[in-house]
């Protein structure tokens, strides 16, 4: 990886980490406003500085940075930045930053620690389905993301409006109809991707390996992660929305998909 | 040119010295002419709410104050005497600092109300419209909008209800975000009950049921929001297609239970369902709470909501306190700055000359030099002036906001460099 490369990477990183920190700090203070603004030109700045990175990769690779767990981590943190920022122009849903910036930033932390170079694909790997699983599972998972940060949101918003109290977000966290709307929303359309992602690299590893999947973590992770997205959309389908079980559900599917992620490495 | 305003609002004057003094919509117009009239004065504008009458002036005549009081005590039909005890005068910074309070509902008796900053616009507008508006008053109001603008979105002082009917209507649009659309069922014909009935037929919401032990009753309340009467004792009927219900009877138990709200939950799917129990004894059972789903309120949480906004409310104007300090300062400078715009380029334009004819003189000594020395000798020069008018300049801007030690500060500046 070229220096400059490498130091557009950690400039995105630093707007991240500033952004994130204006963005939390503004729950403490009194002209919120400023610092919110401040906090989303920051994460702006960063995104950025990380669509520089990623696009000189796919230029100079001619596929998507895909192909280990920097490139990995990276490329979802931009995808989630990138379904908020829609999001964000759709709704002006500011809570979800405090979920979200903290996770691209965690993402892109992951991917500069992981110190490993961008890598052209081997030419033994490259397969439209193999391409096609990757893409759609990272857009899938971003969605999912997203999703799971609304999801707590109506969570909390459940939780003031039944016990009549007030937490720091109460202001910021819109209606308890748009949390479950978008929620739902991104939980439906997220899976539905994901779903299809993970069948194109079943595929792909049939294709490979004649095998359809290899018990490590990476694979145990997103299939235990589908799982858990399949039974927190059913919920929500059903209509059973419990506050206790949707936090442990959202909160599962999220550690099994890091674990996936990070199993990229192994 | 100097800001004066005067005027009296709630702190300062009864109920009754207001009222006469109050200026109705209609009669906003005239009376703003009939201000500008007044011997002295440049630019006129009248502010009135039912809480306070201010005359907002600007004058080259610092002792019009007299003649405006005057005028107020005839239109008051009360002695001057009288009348100066209610009234304050402010002075120009602190009329502008004032004016972006009033406007930002920092001075109002609920603090943050929103009608305010409509009221001031329409001083501004109709004084705009007669033409009674000099450039400085022009450009205060312009600012007092726009500041009145800021502090709204930057703090949402005004966002909170602090009203038991206008806090149910908060927490229904934190249920539901847009309440268009939403079907509602009134129980009862108590006046909380009615009012926030009202409240939420503003909100154009879809229908209004109806429901009263009086079916005629009903039927006048139901004709009242364009909405449809429905038997009392059939009402558990329409609370699975009603999202918001407002129980507001003068029943001495109960009237909707558990598993009257289970049923009509169920059959909503994800909706949630808003209930408003505003009744003394209560109609909704508070078991109702623990369905999933279902968000009671009774008229106490209610109360306790609207006191909460009013304490956040305070919290905002702390900040937007701040905010105004630093238009005000803003506004000030820039104000200022303008004001001394005329002299600083005189300033320049003199010190330009005598470095002109100077250098020339020097030239003409000298004989004949090179072009890279004559572009030196330019340099100098320019660089040389530019030095010596720094200070000056840089005083002129950022003097004092008091009109008559601006000018004062001005002659003298004009006076060491010999302008006209």
């Amino acid at each position: 990886m070229s220096f400059a490369l490498t130091d557009m990477l950690y400039v995105a990183l630093a707007a991240y980490a500033l952004g994130t920190l204006a963005a939390l700090l503004s729950l403490f203070v009194g002209e919120k406003k400023r610092l919110q603004n401040a906090g989303l030109v920051l994460m702006i700045g960063g995104f950025v500085a990380h669509t520089i990175w990623i696009g000189t990769i796919c230029a100079r690779t001619g596929h998507p940075p895909l192909t280990n767990l920097a490139e990995t981590a990276s490329f979802v943190a931009w995808v989630v930045f990138t379904v908020e920022l829609a999001l964000w122009i759709r709704y002006r849903v500011y809570a979800v930053v405090f979920f979200v910036y903290p996770l691209v930033l965690l993402l892109l932390t992951i991917s500069a620690l992981a110190g490993e170079s961008f890598r052209v694909l081997d030419p033994a790997l490259r397969s439209n389905v193999f391409t096609a699983h990757l893409l759609l599972s990272t857009v899938g998972v971003a969605c999912l993301f997203i999703g799971l940060a609304f999801t707590l949101l109506a969570v909390l918003q459940d939780r003031a409006l039944k016990r009549k109290t007030r937490g720091r977000l109460w202001e910021l966290i819109p209606s308890l109809d748009v949390c479950k709307r978008v929620s739902y929303r991104l939980l439906a359309v997220g899976f539905s991707i994901y779903t299809v992602g993970l069948l194109a690299g079943v595929l792909w590893q049939y294709r490979t390996t004649a095998e359809l999947m290899d018990v490590r973590a990476k694979q145990v992770g997103a299939v235990t992660a589908w799982l858990l997205f399949a039974v927190l959309l059913e919920s929500y389908i059903r209509g059973n929305y419990q506050s206790k079980r949707t936090i442990l559900l959202s909160a599962g599917a999220f550690v099994a998909v890091i674990v996936a992620i990070l199993g990229i490495r192994g | 040119m100097p800001l004066i305003l005067v005027g009296l609002n709630h702190r300062t004057a009864p109920l009754d010295v207001r009222e006469r003094l109050s200026v109705i919509e209609p009669r906003l117009a005239e009376t703003t002419s009939a201000l500008h009239a007044v011997e002295g004065i440049d630019g006129a504008a009248v502010v009135s709410t039912c809480n306070r009458v201010e005359l907002v002036i600007s004058t080259r005549d610092e002792d019009v104050v007299t003649n405006l009081v005057d005028w107020l005590a005839e239109r008051a039909s009360t002695a001057r005497t009288e009348l100066e005890k209610h009234l304050y005068v402010l002075r120009h910074g602190d009329v502008v600092k004032h004016l972006f309070r009033v406007a930002s509902g920092l001075d109002s008796m609920i603090v943050g109300e929103p009608q305010i900053s409509g009221q001031v616009r329409k001083a501004f507008v109709t004084a705009q419209q007669l033409r009674t508006l000099d450039s400085l008053l022009q450009q205060l109001f312009d600012n007092t909008m726009r500041v009145a603008r800021k502090v709204r979105t930057e703090t949402g002082i005004g966002e909170h209800a602090v009203s038991v009917p206008y806090a149910a209507v908060e927490l229904a649009k934190k249920i539901f975000g847009e309440l268009r659309g939403l079907q509602v069922l009134l129980l009862g014909a108590g006046e909380m009950g009615e009012l926030t009935a009202a409240h939420l037929h503003e909100q154009e919401v879809k229908q209004v049921f109806v429901a009263n032990r009086s079916f005629e009753r009903a039927v006048e309340l139901a004709h009242r929001y364009d909405g449809q009467a429905v038997q009392f004792d059939r009402f558990d009927e329409n609370l699975g297609r009603c999202d918001i219900v407002i129980a507001s009877t003068g029943a001495p138990h109960y009237l909707i239970e558990p598993a009257h709200v289970s049923r009509a939950v169920e059959g909503r799917r994800n909706r949630p369902l808003f209930l408003i129990d505003l009744s003394v004894p209560r109609n909704i059972d508070p078991a109702v709470a623990r369905v999933g789903g279902a968000y009671l309120y009774n008229v106490d949480d209610l109360q306790q909501v609207a006191d909460a906004n009013r304490e956040l409310r305070q919290q905002k104007a702390t900040v937007a306190e701040q905010i105004v300090l630093r238009e005000v300062d803003g506004f000030r400078k820039r104000l200022v700055a303008q004001d001394a715009v005329p002299t600083i380029l005189e300033l320049q334009q003199r010190l330009e000359a005598i470095r002109t004819a100077e250098l020339e003189k020097c030239l003409r000594h000298v004989g004949p030099i090179t072009a890279e020395q004559r572009t030196a000798l330019e340099m100098f020069s320019t660089q040389l002036i530019n030095k010596i008018l720094h200070y000056p300049i840089l005083q002129l801007k950022d003097a004092t906001d008091e009109p008559q030690e601006r000018e004062s500060l001005r002659r003298t500046i004009r006076k060491i460099f010999g302008l006209r």
